[in-house]
């Protein structure tokens, strides 16, 4: 039997087709695995058009034939490993959503110990489940490709982003590039 | 000369270093470190160097240098960097630039030339190095160019 990978890291651009991707692979470990799905979801439905986001995700889980159990929980995703085990193929998507709610759920100052604490906070959060689950497939956005020397708020953000992928990418068993809708590998056994 | 470039804090420095087994100390001359644009590296006493953030350097450029001289101006130290690695078998120099070209279009005049004149510079240090390398989160891929080391 193939191995199984324990990371897999995906990203891509606006609509790349990440999830997708992300998605149908989820739903081939488990057939090849006879795994549960399940998927941790990040958004918080705060506005009309997050709860529109979240929704369309949703029902474009439930029409893919596959069943999925779905775990909510927008900050400190590391206490989710309690709930899943070694019978779990489980998809995050996406990073930057964590990461947004771990940087604005309070008012606190981006101080670099801050900083620090959050990207551990995700990184080992996910780690800390990937020991748990059979598979941790986890996706974000490329974002990094344009200019951000002005403004500090953004540079802080966009470093951390880097790093957090930097890490994963480290951590992972296979990492995707997804280009409209294609994926390429850049980390893994080609097979 | 070998050019690395890619998107903002994917650990192309990190990768440089790895790559050649050096530190900081040893030869970075780095726009992120408000390093002044290095116009000639005669004076340099290395055998290895490393220009870092090509593309500040750019937008700094910019304000002084006329636009339509501009590309000459870059041909002419890119011409000037290959002189001085040619001068001796053991030279080596690195240029390592972020890729600031996939974001929308800019809304200032002056950010969409910088844009524009980044990506120029690169298809011409890219045409000139004869090795190319995009990092992606730590990962390699060669563009050009094989693996010497």
């Amino acid at each position: 039997m193939a191995l199984i990978p324990s990371l897999i890291f995906i990203t891509g651009g606006v609509r790349s087709g990440k999830s997708r991707f992300a998605e149908k692979m989820a739903i081939e470990l488990a057939h090849k695995t006879g795994g549960r799905l399940t998927f941790l979801a990040t958004g918080v439905p705060s506005d009309p058009e997050m709860k529109d986001r979240i929704t369309k995700h949703k029902l474009d889980r439930e029409s893919s034939n596959a069943s999925w159990r779905t775990l909510e929980k927008t900050v400190q995703i590391g206490e989710m490993a309690e709930v899943i085990d070694h019978q779990d193929i489980v998809l995050m998507d996406c990073v930057t959503t964590l990461l947004n709610n771990e940087l604005f759920q309070t008012n606190q100052e981006w101080t670099e110990n801050f900083l620090t604490n959050v990207k551990d906070q995700i990184v080992s959060g996910i780690l800390t489940i990937k020991k748990q689950a059979r598979t941790v497939i986890v996706v974000s956005n490329e974002v990094l490709h344009e200019p951000f020397s002005e403004n500090k708020l953004v540079l802080a953000y966009v470093r951390v982003l880097g790093a957090i992928h930097q890490m994963f990418v480290r951590a992972s068993d296979q990492a995707f590039l997804v280009e409209a809708g294609i994926p390429i590998m850049m980390k893994g056994d080609q097979s | 000369m070998h050019f690395v470039t890619g998107g903002a804090f994917n650990g192309k420095r990190k990768w440089v270093k790895k790559l050649y087994q050096v530190h900081e100390a040893c030869c970075w001359i780095s726009a992120y470190e408000n390093h002044p644009f290095p116009a000639s590296i005669n004076d340099r006493d290395r055998d290895f160097l490393v220009l870092e953030g090509i593309e500040l350097w750019l937008k700094q450029i910019l304000q002084t240098e006329d636009v339509n001289n501009y590309r000459d101006f870059f041909r002419n130290r890119i011409h000037h960097w290959l002189e001085w690695e040619m001068e001796k078998p053991s030279r080596k120099l690195v240029i390592i630039g972020t890729d600031i070209s996939k974001g929308i279009v800019p809304l200032e005049k002056e950010n969409r030339l910088w844009r524009d004149i980044t990506g120029w510079v690169y298809q011409d240090l890219a045409a000139k190095a004869e090795r190319v390398d995009v990092i992606w989160y730590g990962i390699n891929q060669i563009m050009k160019g094989q693996t010497l080391q």
